[in-house]
């Protein structure tokens, strides 16, 4: 009986794969052709990043050679591109000639996608598919060259480690806010990028690529924000698709991929298969190596006459970078009904997360021991019911009677050079000596070393030190956590956001040991709080941590519309802002207008789709928000003045504006409300402020901490100066202060009362001081002293406030 | 492949020998002496204590240690040595923490066919300098290497550094663009073997077994990984990378080669923490030696590399 003739085209894995079944099964059967476009036969493409990393030859990922395929009486047409099928006349045509088939299979696999920016086509950008791509990518590396690789997932990363490995400058260049967002969660990105930075890879997040720069060959990156990143070599490793220009141009039925049926069949020709990447089976199409190796199973099967089904199942991802342990499977996505198992260990670098839904584990991420990724992977795959060993789930099949996390944990894993105590400049070595030496409780620690001695916000860090330093020999008295993600007080939690340089959300979930992975409504406005306040330069406000107000800066009404306060600065307005107001008021059906507490007018009532609308006209008129519902500052509250009042002994209406000048837009941990009066009368109410200011004929009284709400109280007199220029200072100076060691939520008057009104007085006291929190003050005014209502009556933002039933938004794609 | 050694070629570490502490005095172990049977005589009949001679002075100063030329040095052996033409050697303490474990040495012989390289780099100001090393007559790549620095994450020293892993290079000269190739090309060298050595005190130390083709350092490479992370609860490895004039290839991305502690010489540093050196019938895979030393990191056994001859 002649032999049927099978024409594959295309040698990848799949293909390899396919032809060992075919051989091992009926080796006579079958008179094959393979063509390829690539001049070689199968090679394990998947190990291509230890090849361009050095760490593996290319003759050791050959998995079929020459003398393979010529044993198996195979002919090669390699290095031959197919340009035509014939389906009617069953032929394959090759560059160099015709070959019938009885059967064909088409493997054509993916090429790479290509972002289409100005510059693509330039020498120097290079994709990462195949060894001529690595070849090219090897060719570049030179002492000093610098390397930006666009796209940082699997392949991106991958190609990343080599090239630095090879000794290129390397940069990343990722598009989403973590690395290979596709594979595993924040937390564990957190972890790579961490991994990556310390191989000398310089990771960009929510970096954009606008163009690629040079003249006759590639010089550089130019990013949306104008960013210019010199390189020598650009990789576009930003995804792949399935190659079908064959396939549709022979009339196959193509989606994304070509259409297949479970036995591997194309739905157009029953004699036509197709295989591997190029192919689409239930919507679903192919990167990695696991369902190709499945489908090349069934389609062996399914041309020897066999039956067999190829259904999808859940994958696993490993990052190929020698020393960076990552393993993540199944669906790790937040959603209802969905519980999350977290465990942490900052010291080791350790991050693992469970999803469980109903009984069953459907999901697992880890970073930095993936021992037990396999058997999590099997229960995901095999759908095990868990809920017998839930509890203990996440310490691994090994498990012996688990261990409860450690909340010590984050403060074990400071270096000795750790800034403990602020105020008196202890690191935490010192405090380790000091309990050496024999002083085993806090009072003999903050005997010794000052620490805890002034503010007394790092007493319970000191507490935690002595506990990991003493062991079992001390017993450190229970302190209220943040919230049920954690045992850290918010003390401690800004110190060790401090000590630590922590500077995102994810590492702050990592190393303090979060147990859940991002938080909860707790502790989130909290960290995003302390974040911004502390870096800010370096963290970027995260909208999904703050309450609904903040976020839509706009304060919610019991009836769900909105209200809409403009500034009136220093409670000062003009007829042309009083028409604007009250045009907005009539144009929008406004309908409560109210004179405020606080000096300025309130319009109640507004819907939520009108707010951009309203806060345009209100800008239009020169005016800004009113940050009436934020944690910030509110209003500077104040009288006339000399200008007009008899009694008035200083301009406490200028003073009041140029505070208020100053001060908005901050961020700070409650609101802040100022009042300026121009003389005892007091007609300004400023004793009941968070800051007040008398003026008296002799200069300024400076009072802080009062109350007028749920708590009644009177300022404590903070300083007494001569000029407008030193209360500026002063007040900036005690409101960075507060910015910066207050309790999330605590007004300045409960603050004081825990630190201290005198530690509070002698740390202002300097001036060196009062220079540093003023000149901290002005970096984080310099990111944050912005009208809210301009950003968003821009088109991109409006949207936001619209309807969800919106029938205008585009499509997504 | 390139990398892959046909067996009759000389080698070019003529002796490796572990020594272990024993009531506060270094005391031999293990050794693979060759035909070196007076050497190693002497070797048996030797003991050093705390900085006494090379061994000693490993332990002593917490550090890896090459000494190139016996005239006039602390080596203690010298005469004989001299009289088995061993010309250099290397030292490489073994700790677990600060618990000091054993002490490796290797020893080399001279001659103008002796093509092949023993490193010892060392962290100053954030990169690594080369501490010594001794490169036979490999003067050229010597001066390289001398005038050569790495940056965490690059090349074979960096990469190391930076993945806290043993790592195993090949093609070292030929095309590849290995940070020294051009050089390393030149030299022979094909095979690059680059291990992390931790010492007490946190200093960085990487140690580099770079092979040519004439006078191998080694005909098999393997590195285990013995993490808990990536094994579990259990002692045993898995062969993440390994290469061998025979076999070829060891790695396998789809079925992963596991062993336990105390099986082979491989599982006895396993369980024991401590290097191993074997001759003859004990050495594994055909071969007439093997070398295998563990690598402790953060309070485990985390690695252990072995080569063979």
């Amino acid at each position: 009986m002649p032999k049927e003739k099978l024409v594959i085209v295309g040698a990848g894995m799949a293909s390899g794969r396919l032809l060992e079944h075919l051989f091992e099964a009926e080796p006579d059967r079958f008179e094959v052709t393979v063509f390829n476009a690539e001049p070689r036969g199968c090679y394990n493409r998947i190990m291509l990043s230890p090849v361009l990393s050095g760490e593996k030859s290319w003759s050791e990922i050959v998995t079929h050679d020459d003398a393979w395929y010529a044993a198996k009486g195979v002919t090669c047409r390699f290095g031959e591109k197919v340009v035509a099928i014939d389906r009617a006349r069953k032929t394959v045509s090759g560059e160099r000639g015709e070959v019938p088939y009885d059967r064909l299979v088409i493997a054509t696999g993916s090429s790479p996608f290509i972002i289409p920016v100005p510059g693509r086509d330039l020498p120097g950008v290079v994709s990462y598919r195949d060894l001529d791509d690595t070849n090219a990518m090897i060719e570049a590396c030179k002492p000093g060259a610098r390397a930006v690789v666009i796209g940082g997932g699997l392949l991106g990363l991958e190609a990343a480690a080599g090239l630095r490995l090879r000794g290129m400058e390397v940069t990343v260049l990722h598009l989403s806010g973590h690395l290979m967002e596709r594979q595993i969660d924040a937390s564990a990105g957190y972890l790579l990028k961490q991994d990556l930075e310390r191989r000398g890879i310089d990771v960009r997040l929510k970096a954009s690529t606008a163009e690629i720069l040079g003249e006759g060959r590639v010089e550089g990156v130019r990013l949306i924000d104008d960013t210019e990143i010199p390189a020598d070599l650009v990789v576009m490793a930003v995804g792949i698709r399935p190659s079908t220009a064959l396939a549709a141009a022979a009339t196959l039925e193509v989606g994304r991929g070509i259409l297949v049926d479970a036995q591997m069949r194309s739905a157009t020709d029953p004699e036509v298969f197709a295989l591997g990447e190029c192919v689409e089976f239930e919507g679903a199409v192919f990167g990695l190596v696991a369902p190709l190796y499945d489908q090349a199973k069934v389609l062996a099967k399914t041309l020897l006459g066999e039956d067999d089904t190829f259904v999808l199942r859940e994958l696993s991802t490993k990052l190929k970078v020698t020393g960076c342990d990552l393993f993540s499977a199944g669906d790790f996505a937040e959603g209802e009904g969905r519980e999350d198992v977290v465990f942490r260990d900052p010291a080791r670098g350790v991050y693992k997360r469970l999803v469980i839904e109903g009984d069953r584990l459907i999901g697992a991420v880890m970073y930095g021991d993936t021992a037990d990724g396999g058997w999590f992977h099997g229960l995901i795959k095999d759908r095990a019911d868990v809920s017998e060993m839930r509890e203990t789930l996440i310490f691994g099949p090994a498990f012996q009677g688990g261990e409860p996390l450690d909340p010590t944990a984050a403060v074990a894993a400071l270096q000795p050079e750790a800034e403990i105590c602020g105020c008196n400049g202890v690191c935490k070595g010192s405090i380790v000596e000091a309990i050496g030496a024999g002083a085993t409780d806090l009072g003999a620690v903050r005997a010794k070393t000052k620490a805890s001695a002034s503010c007394g916000t790092c007493t319970g860090l000191v507490e935690q030190i002595l506990a990991v330093t003493m062991g079992g020999d001390y017993a450190a008295p229970k302190a209220q956590p943040v919230c049920g993600c954690t045992d850290i007080t918010h003390e401690d939690l800004r110190r060790l956001i401090k000590a630590q340089e922590l500077k995102s959300q994810p590492a702050v979930w990592q190393e303090l040991g979060w147990r859940t992975p991002n938080g909860c409504h707790v502790c989130r406005p909290a960290v995003n709080y302390y974040l911004l306040a502390d870096w800010p330069l370096d963290y970027t406000d995260d909208p999904q941590s703050r309450f609904v107000n903040e976020r839509n800066h706009a304060n919610i009404q019991k009836d769900g519309s909105y209200s809409v306060m403009p500034r009136m600065w220093g409670g000062i307005t003009t007829p042309d802002e009083l028409r604007a107001i009250a045009d907005a008021a009539d144009r929008y059906g406004v309908p409560t207008v109210k004179v405020t507490g606080g000096q300025r007018i309130d319009l109640l009532g507004v819907k939520k789709e009108d707010l951009p609308a309203i806060w345009g006209d209100l800008n239009a008129a020169g005016m800004v928000s009113g940050h009436g519902y934020t944690k910030g500052l509110r209003t500077v509250k104040t009288c006339v003045g000399t200008d007009w009042c008899r009694f008035g002994t200083q301009d406490s209406t200028g003073l009041g504006i140029r505070l208020e000048k100053m001060l908005w837009g901050s961020w700070t941990p409650h609101k802040v409300k100022l009042g300026v009066s121009g003389c005892p009368r007091n007609c300004a109410e400023a004793t009941c402020k968070d800051v007040g200011i008398i003026c008296v004929d002799s200069g300024f009284e400076i009072g802080v901490s009062g109350a007028a709400g749920m708590d009644v109280k009177e300022v404590e007199r903070l300083a007494k100066v001569a000029t407008e220029d030193e209360v500026v200072e002063w007040v900036v100076a005690f409101v960075q202060l507060y910015r910066e060691h207050a309790k999330y939520l605590d007004r300045p008057y409960k603050w004081t009362a825990k630190v201290g009104m005198d530690w509070v007085r002698e740390t202002l006291a300097d001036a060196a001081t009062r220079a540093d929190l003023n000149h901290r003050f002005a970096i984080s005014q310099s990111v944050y002293q912005r009208d809210p209502w301009a950003e968003r009556t821009e088109e991109q933002q409006k949207r936001r406030y619209l309807p969800l039933a919106d029938l205008t938004l585009e499509a997504a794609e | 492949m390139a990398g892959v050694i046909a067996q009759t070629d000389p080698t070019f570490v003529e002796v490796a020998e572990v020594w272990v502490p024993e009531e506060g005095r270094l005391v031999l172990a293990g050794g693979s002496y060759g035909a070196l049977d007076a050497f190693a005589e002497t070797s048996r009949g030797t003991s050093f204590g705390r900085g006494e001679g090379l061994p000693g002075k490993a332990w002593a100063e917490a550090r890896p240690v090459v000494l190139k030329g016996f005239d006039g040095s602390y080596f203690r052996r010298t005469e004989a040595a001299k009289a088995a033409g061993l010309t250099s050697a290397v030292a490489v303490p073994v700790f677990a923490g600060s618990a000091f474990k054993a002490v490796l040495v290797v020893l080399c012989g001279d001659g103008p066919e002796r093509i092949g390289a023993i490193e010892v780099w060392e962290e100053r100001d954030g990169v690594l300098h080369l501490d010594d090393g001794y490169y036979g007559a490999a003067r050229h790549f010597e001066w390289v290497s001398q005038h050569t620095q790495f940056p965490k994450g690059q090349g074979l020293v960096g990469g190391v550094w930076a993945a806290r892993t043993p790592i195993l290079m090949r093609d070292l000269g030929s095309g590849y663009r290995f940070v020294r190739a051009e050089s390393a090309g030149k030299a022979g060298l094909t095979t690059g073997l680059g291990l992390p050595v931790p010492a007490p005190g946190g200093k960085t130390y990487v140690l580099t077994l770079l092979s040519a083709l004439g006078t191998p350092i080694a005909r098999r490479f393997e590195i285990w990984d013995a993490r808990a992370a990536r094994v579990g609860a259990a002692r045993e490895a898995i062969l993440i990378d390994g290469i061998c004039a025979r076999e070829g290839a060891l790695w396998d991305d789809e079925d992963e080669r596991r062993t336990t502690a105390w099986k082979g010489v491989v599982g006895r540093v396993l369980g024991s923490g401590v290097p191993a050196v074997e001759t003859n019938e004990q050495a594994a895979h055909g071969y007439s030696s093997v070398v295998a030393l563990p690598i402790h990191q953060g309070g485990e056994l985390s690695h252990v590399v072995a080569w063979y001859c």
